[in-house]
């Protein structure tokens, strides 16, 4: 079976675990527990006739000013970006963020995940973000680990990528926007 | 590489006269040791050598006095000796092979499930709680099930690497109950997963950094002695002398449990 590790990146609180914990185990916690290192969570997936077999690693999340340690993107075959669309800062550092990722694990398919959009109230992302996002050359996606809304088609989307060339701008799934 | 310091222990507690829990340290290593030569050109042989890699697990019965003491002992007999013979998987190790790797470690721990399983085969048998770090310097790579911890110090902050697998933190975390009635109804004592017993192992890596210290141990420790007070015995002394003192503090604060400590320092 075709094995691809999956590193989840992003700044501390925007959801990583729970977005793992929804996609393999189909739980939500409403408590936060921050991790440590990394937890390692697998998932097959059937993509077209072939299983893949998603090692997702969960990196322990940093503030801004700590960087990923590079031990930990080494062999990744996708990257899986996390921001908390509640919070403008985390979306802000998703490109000096990619810049370390593409220092130690190369140019890997990747997608970002604008995490927590059931709190509608909060939501702070624009069609403007959204479109810097897509232009930096970032593919989007709204998801809710709280409700399901996006996480199996984000990581769907990443599993195809890895069996396929790099994905071309023009082939972005779908950003919907805060109501 | 760093060098690592390390040393165990497990004492039965003031209260219980059967002590449940068990431990190992071991170390797996393909070398080659050069005892005479006339060589100009060793370096060859330095090439040869394989990475250490450095195993430490505690484990910690449940179900009872003996049948307990047996779980938490052949699971982690098994584990040894499983990692005994799967030593090859260290050989050429490198980030490809990681996934192998990690595979190996978790098979070793599926071996001591099973073989619970298969002497116990009635429902509700003995289990154990296991935590298990092999250590390829820097990485330390982690298998976790049960209530049994890991710890590392890293200039003086103390980090817990494992979550605690009861039913009252799973409960919790779905919502199904609060935290205040998970602790009068004893949830925070009941496994929600362990070796013999509900199978579901975390996995997990740390990378280690020079100077840190790593603890595993069973919860007859955590329950005595405060996150403070570990760190602070971590922090000052070398491996064998932070063991002795941790299980002092244990017994000192009550000693209710059997209480196994295993600690490695890098220097």
């Amino acid at each position: 079976m075709i094995q691809k590790k999956v590193c989840m990146v992003g700044v501390f609180a925007t959801g990583k675990t729970s977005l793992v914990q929804r996609f393999v185990h189909s739980l939500f916690s409403t408590k936060y527990h921050s991790t440590v290192g990394v937890k390692i969570d697998r998932k097959q997936v059937q993509v077209g006739t072939e299983q893949v077999n998603l090692l997702l690693w969960d990196i322990e999340g940093r503030t801004a000013d700590q960087e990923i340690p590079e031990s930990y993107l080494k062999g990744a075959h996708a990257v899986f970006y996390v921001a908390d669309g509640t919070r403008r800062e985390t979306i802000d550092q998703l490109f000096s963020l990619r810049d370390h990722v593409r220092s130690a694990a190369g140019d890997v398919p990747s997608i970002v995940a604008l995490n927590k959009h059931d709190l509608k109230d909060q939501w702070i992302v624009t069609p403007a973000d959204t479109a810097k996002l897509i232009t930096g050359g970032f593919h989007a996606l709204t998801t809710s680990a709280k409700s399901g809304e996006g996480v199996e088609d984000a990581f769907r989307w990443l599993a195809t990528a890895t069996l396929t060339a790099p994905p071309t701008p023009t082939v972005q799934p779908p950003v919907r926007h805060g109501n | 590489m760093a060098r690592v310091d390390t040393y165990g222990l497990s004492h039965a507690g003031k209260v219980r006269t059967v002590n449940e829990d068990h431990f190992a340290i071991m170390t797996l290593q393909k070398a080659v040791h050069l005892r005479a030569t006339n060589l100009q050109d060793t370096t060859l042989l330095d090439r040869l050598r394989k990475p250490q890699v450095d195993i430490f697990v505690v484990a910690d019965g449940v179900g009872g006095g003996v049948g307990g003491k047996i779980a938490s002992g052949v699971a982690v007999k098994a584990v040894v000796e499983y990692l005994a013979e799967a030593v090859g998987c260290v050989q050429d190790f490198d980030v490809d092979r990681e996934n192998a790797f990690l595979e190996n470690l978790s098979q070793a721990v599926e071996r001591g499930h099973h073989r619970l399983k298969e002497m116990f085969q009635t429902q509700g048998g003995p289990a154990t709680t296991l935590t298990m770090v092999t250590v390829v310097w820097p990485r330390a790579y982690v298998i976790h099930l049960g209530d049994s911890r890991g710890y590392f110090l890293r200039r003086g902050t103390l980090r817990q690497f494992t979550r605690d697998q009861t039913m009252g933190n799973y409960l919790v975390d779905i919502g199904a109950v609060t935290e205040q009635h998970a602790e009068k109804a004893g949830l925070y004592n009941v496994l929600s997963s362990a070796v013999g017993g509900d199978f579901v192992p975390t996995v997990g890596v740390v990378d280690l950094a020079d100077g840190d210290a790593l603890l595993l141990c069973t919860d007859g420790l955590t329950k005595h002695v405060s996150d403070e007070r570990i760190a602070q015995i971590l922090g000052s002394l070398n491996a064998e002398g932070a063991v002795h003192s941790l299980i002092d503090a244990a017994l000192d604060g009550g000693g209710t449990d059997n209480v196994t400590v295993v600690v490695a320092k890098t220097e």
